[in-house]
Order: C-alpha cells, then structure tokens, then sequence
C-alpha cells in the first residue's frame, strides 16, 4: 500500500552500480540464421506458403503411390465423367446420362459401374433405349440437356440426385483417365522442372556474376553488355524457339527455361559481389593468401546467399508458369505424361461440357504460385528488413 | 539526347543483329531441311526447291541473303503454306493484334494507375486492402487461366460475351481483361508503393506547409514523382502484351499474329517462326527506346548515360 509505505533516508542512499552488470546481455544471444527464422515464421502468409509447398510436395510425390490409377491408364468407356455426378434413379438403380448421351450405370455410393448398350433409337420422338440387365432406360432427348425418363410413367421425368464419384474422385478426362492421378503426376512434373530450371539458372547466374564482378574492369563491362543485349530479347519468343529446335519432352524444357532466365540472377548477384569486394574480410582473405576462387566461393558468394535465395524463391514460379505457358501452346511434355499446363490445354476443347477438366490444373498452378510468391516475400522480408516495400 | 539516341540506336542495332543471328542459327541447327517430309520427295523436286530456296548455298551466303531481305523488309516465303509470304502473315495478323494489344495498354493505364492511386491514399484501409488483394491475385494468377475461366463464366455461363472474335466493342470486354490483368494488377501495386515513397518526402511536406490543397500537393507534387517508375515498366509491359497474346487469341479465337506464331511453331513453319521472331524483337526494341526517350523527357534528374 503506497500510504504505509514510509520513506527512509536508506531510500536515499545510491545503489551499488556495477559497470560489469549493466553491460551484460540477459536475452539470449541470437544467430543471424535464428533472427532469420524468427523474422520469417512471424509471418503468417509465408507460414502458409511453406505449408502450402509441403503439401504440395506430399501430393505430387507420395501421392500417385496411393493411387490405383497411373498417369496413363484409360478406360475410354468412362471419359469425360465429372467428380459429381447427377443420378437419375430408375427402380432403385441409379443411372448417369452424360452430355454426350451415353448412359453410365451407377452403386448408389456412386461407384461406375459400366456404360450401357444402346438397344434402340426412335428419332421422330428423340427417345433412345438403353438396356440394363432385365431392365430398359430410356432417355429423351428433345430437351436439352436431355434425361432420363421414370420407369413406370413414360411421361415423367426419373427422380435424380447428386453422387460424388467414388471410384475417380475428381473425374476423368477425355479419355477416361483419372483426373487426380494426373494432377499428381503434373504437379509433379511441374515441380520437377520448377526446381532444376531454378538451381541451374542461380548456379549459371552466381558464377556469371560472381565472376563478372569480382574481376571487374573491362571484363565486367563486356560480360554486363552481353546481359544487357541478351535482356532485350523476349525470353518468352526464345524458349519457344529453343522448344521447336528440340524434340517435346522433359530435357528439353529444361533446357529451354535452364538458358535464359540466369540473366537477372547474374545481375544480382553483380551488385551484391561487388559491394562486397571491398570488405575487409576479403582483404583479410588475400592477405592470408587464398587465391580468387577461394576468395569468390567461400568467402563472396556465401555472403550474397540472402538475395540469391530471395531472387531462386521468385525464380520458382515464373518457371512453373513458363511449363505451364509452354504446355498450354502445346510445346510440353509430350503425352501421354502429363503436366499442369498440358492439363490445362487438353480441357479447352471441352470446356463447354466439362470445366472441371480446366479448373482443377488451373487451381493447382495457382496454388503452387501463390504459395511460392508468399514464401519469397516472406524470405525477402526475413533476410533484409530494410528492403521492405 | 541526341547522343543519348544515338548511342542506344546503336545499341538497339548490335542487340537486333545478334537476335537475328542467333535465330537464324537455330533455326538452321533444326535437323533435316524444311522439304524433308515422311515422304520422300523426287530427288529433282527436292533440288530445284533447294535451288529456289537457295538451301544449297553455304550458310554465311544464306545468312547474308537474309538480312539483305529484312532490310528491304521481306521475310520470305512460308515453307509451309504455298504462295504465302511470312510479310503476308504479318500483315493480316498484326493490325489486329496491335488494335487488341493498344485497347489493352490504354485500358491498363486508365484504370492501374488511378486505382494505385486512390489504394495509396486510402493507405491501410480497407479500400486498400480489397485492392491490393486483387492486384496480388492478378499477378500471381497465369494469364491463360484468368482468359478460360472469364470465357467460362461470362461467355459459357452467363452468355454476356461473346466466344470467340473482335467484331463488336462486348467481344474486347474479355480478351481485354485477360490480357491486361497481369499488367494491370503489377502496374496498379507499384503506382501505389511509389506514391507512397513519394508522399513521404520533405518536399511533400514543404508543398503542404505553404499551404497547397491536397489535391494539388498529389497531383502536382507527388503524382509527377510518383510516375517515373510506371513509365519504366511501359517498355516490360508492351513486350507482355505482345507475348501473351499468343495465348489469349487462342483461346478467344482471334485471328492476330500470336495465332499464326503459334501455329507455325505447331508445324514447324521455320521461316515464318524466324520471321515472326524477328518481327516481334524489332518492334520490342523500338518500343523500349521509345519508352527510355520519354522517361529521359519528364525526368531530367536522369542523366544522360
């Protein structure tokens, strides 16, 4: 209680000041890597891109062991069924009428069972039979979209409801192959180039660079021009040149997004190389006698690591995007692989009939690129707080 | 400025030199020549298209044959179509292409800007926020992505759009959006973020002390600043029109020059590839300098390098 409490003259008396003590560091001491990690897990958004990467990974890589499907198994007779299907039931069975009228039977957990036979057609009345075991569908077609009409009263409509497809749970293609086999093929092959074309364009951009800097003088200045001529091409028109001079396939998508966008990487890594040079622990280096490589791989490059990484990180989606472009021109990965982009170019044709075809690559290539922009901001943001936007 | 011009015509001239080279490289590194087919040709017809074609001279004759019919701007003929010439693809395609390329860039520019604007204004607000989520989205989103799903939903679905086409002003409405999203959204985050730079300045704060109205102090003041960097990014963005529309007139089935680049690359139409290529680096660097002239125009503070 601060009314008894009576004030001595002890009060008064100066406390011991001990000069060791005020110097001392309670906190403990943070690591530049553990400030790093500190800075970057305060941020949710990179939290989920990191998350977001890690599934990903699951889905392309350990998924397709799960699944029964392979990339290229197809069953023609049950292309193009859509992850939930509109049911109609006759007698207790249950039927699904594609919009290219075939009549596909269903479990009624919504496993297809298999397409059914036309027994006959009656054009004036645009009615077609259908046969089932001991028992006839018949589907009228005069509307559209066409259905299925009840068993006991030729006039009604049959009762539908909405099943999930259990045995392709998000569908198939046009060609009868499973949809989520696929997305995890081509996320998988997507992710694959992603990151080879990344880590062969930051090595090819580092050692450009570095050298480029670190010898700076006339060497720079002839090594800087090439940069700044090759810049002016639109790299776009050149992978796509590359892409024609090669066969389609994997290497040479590699290859094509391999040799073109180090350019901006050497460029980064010029600029920090070159501040750098100055330092005195590259003086210190020379001193002791370590000779330019030395100097440049242990002691430069590992020292630009932050903006490297931050400039790979936002590297990774702009290859995935160029697979995808590629693939959607219908310059990919020659089929029957798949890739995100070769998904995406195969659904145009039916778009009409089935979206789902295009929405669900087009969904994985937008996950992938948003969870790769919000780790590189996260990163950016992490490893130099002073170049916040 | 004239040697600032100067200089960089040259420099635009030594980088459209090597470009040509390099693409005629590559597209005489292709194996096989353009008349090898799955089936045999007559060895006399082989020859005399090879004489016609002059494919018998040696490659630093053909090369120098090539560039004596860029100067005189004739790309030669189409390997793949009879009788058509690669300047009648560009002549069909890039009116059309350019018209959609222009609507686009007038679209992005009205509409990024004033919207990074009003988003650096409202700073930390939720006007602020809505926008900036959606430029997030824009830039993160693939172009081709954006132009199907529009197609879906406002074409397919809605039935507001047409599908395919340019013929009334409603057919621009998609590819438009399509084509300048990316763009748009990139354009309308760095207006904002440089403004925002802006506005912090002392000089900011001087014009508001001696009393200016805040319309003025932004306009006057800080939009001028604040425009430099969108002026930069005009030359990138015209090269991204340009390439994306090889995807977005596919899709909308528009008949510009992105289509037959496309479809030559599809059959391997070499001359009309190398044409096309070339075409489009050239226009390329005639835009950026274009934009580095204007930039060096409404800043004088750059200096003449």
């Amino acid at each position: 209680m601060i009314e008894d409490y009576k004030i001595t003259a002890a009060d008064w008396e100066p406390l011991d000041f001990d000069t060791e003590d005020a110097e001392k560091i309670v906190a403990k001491n943070r690591t530049f890597l553990g400030d790093v990690v500190f800075r970057f897990s305060r941020k949710t958004s990179a939290l989920i891109g990191i998350a977001l990467i890690v599934l990903l990974c699951i889905f392309a890589f350990v998924g397709p062991y799960f699944s029964p499907y392979s990339f290229d198994t197809q069953s023609l007779e049950f292309a193009n069924l859509p992850p939930r299907m509109k049911a109609a039931e006759v007698n207790g069975n249950y039927y699904y009428l594609s919009p290219n009228l075939k009549v596909i039977a269903l479990s009624d957990d919504g496993v297809v069972k298999s397409t059914l036979t036309k027994q006959s057609e009656d054009g004036i009345n645009k009615r077609m039979v259908f046969v089932d075991e001991d028992q006839e569908i018949t589907v009228d077609y005069q509307t559209i979209p066409a259905v299925i009409l009840s068993a006991e009263n030729e006039s009604q409509i049959a009762r539908t409801k909405n099943i999930w497809n259990s045995k392709y749970l998000l569908g198939t293609d046009g060609l009868g192959r499973d949809m989520l086999t696929r997305l995890m093929f081509g996320t998988r092959i997507s992710m694959i180039v992603a990151f080879i074309a990344t880590f062969v364009n930051m090595t090819i951009g580092m050692i450009y660079g570095g050298i480029s800097a670190y010898a700076g003088g006339m060497t720079d200045i002839i090594m800087m021009r090439i940069v700044d001529i090759i810049s002016t091409i639109p790299l776009t028109l050149y992978v796509i040149l590359i892409m024609v001079l090669m066969e389609d396939g994997f290497l040479s998508i590699i290859v094509a997004l391999s040799s073109v966008y180090w350019v901006s990487m050497a460029r980064v890594v010029r600029g920090q190389i070159t501040v750098l040079k100055n330092s005195e622990f590259v003086l210190a280096a020379r001193t002791i006698g370590s000779n330019s490589t030395t100097i440049l791989f242990r002691h430069l490059l590992p020292n630009a690591m932050g903006p490297i990484l931050v400039t790979a990180t936002m590297l990774v989606p702009s290859a995935i995007f160029m697979e995808a472009f590629l693939g959607f021109i219908g310059l990919g990965i020659s089929p029957p692989m798949a890739s995100l982009g070769t998904m995406a170019n195969d659904a145009l044709q039916g778009l009409r009939t089935a979206p789902y075809q295009l929405f669900l690559p087009a969904a994985v290539i937008c996950l992938i690129m948003f969870a790769f922009n919000f780790v590189g901001d996260g990163l950016r943001d992490a490893l130099d707080p002073k170049m916040k936007k | 400025m004239l040697k600032f011009a100067g200089k960089r015509v040259g420099m635009m001239i030594i980088s459209l030199f090597i470009i040509i080279l390099i693409t005629f490289i590559m597209m005489h590194a292709v194996p096989g020549g353009p008349f090898t087919r799955e089936r045999e040709l007559p060895e006399k017809v082989e020859k005399a298209l090879n004489e016609k074609y002059k494919l018998d001279d040696s490659l630093p004759e053909q090369f120098f044959d090539y560039i004596k019919g860029l100067v005189r701007f004739d790309l030669g003929p189409s390997f793949k179509y009879q009788g058509i010439t690669v300047n009648d693809f560009i002549e069909n395609g890039f009116p059309i292409s350019a018209k959609l390329g222009g609507v686009t860039l007038v679209f992005i520019l009205l509409s990024a800007i004033p919207l990074g604007i009003w988003s650096a204004l409202k700073n930390g607000r939720w006007q602020d926020g809505a926008i900036m989520l959606i430029a997030t989205l824009g830039v993160t989103i693939p172009s081709f992505i954006v132009a199907t799903l529009l197609l879906y939903l406002f074409s397919y679905q809605l039935n507001i759009f047409p599908t395919y086409g340019l013929e009334s002003w409603q057919s621009y409405v998609l590819p438009v959006l399509a084509l300048g999203g990316y763009s748009m959204a990139f354009i309308a985050r760095l207006m904002r973020s440089s403004l925002l730079e802006v506005m912090g300045q002392d000089y900011i704060r001087t014009a508001r002390s001696k009393g200016l109205s805040e319309t003025q102090v932004v306009v006057k003041h800080g939009l001028r600043n604040a425009l430099i960097p969108v002026i930069t990014i005009l030359g990138p963005t015209v090269a991204n029109l340009l390439t994306g529309s090889f995807v977005i007139e596919k899709i909308f089935a528009i008949p510009g020059m992105g289509v037959y680049f496309v479809d030559s690359v599809g059959q391997r139409d070499y001359t009309a590839i190398m044409g096309i290529t070339v075409f489009y680096a050239t226009f390329l660097l005639v835009m950026t300098f274009i934009v580095d002239l204007f930039y060096l125009m409404i800043d004088p503070r750059i200096k003449l390098d």
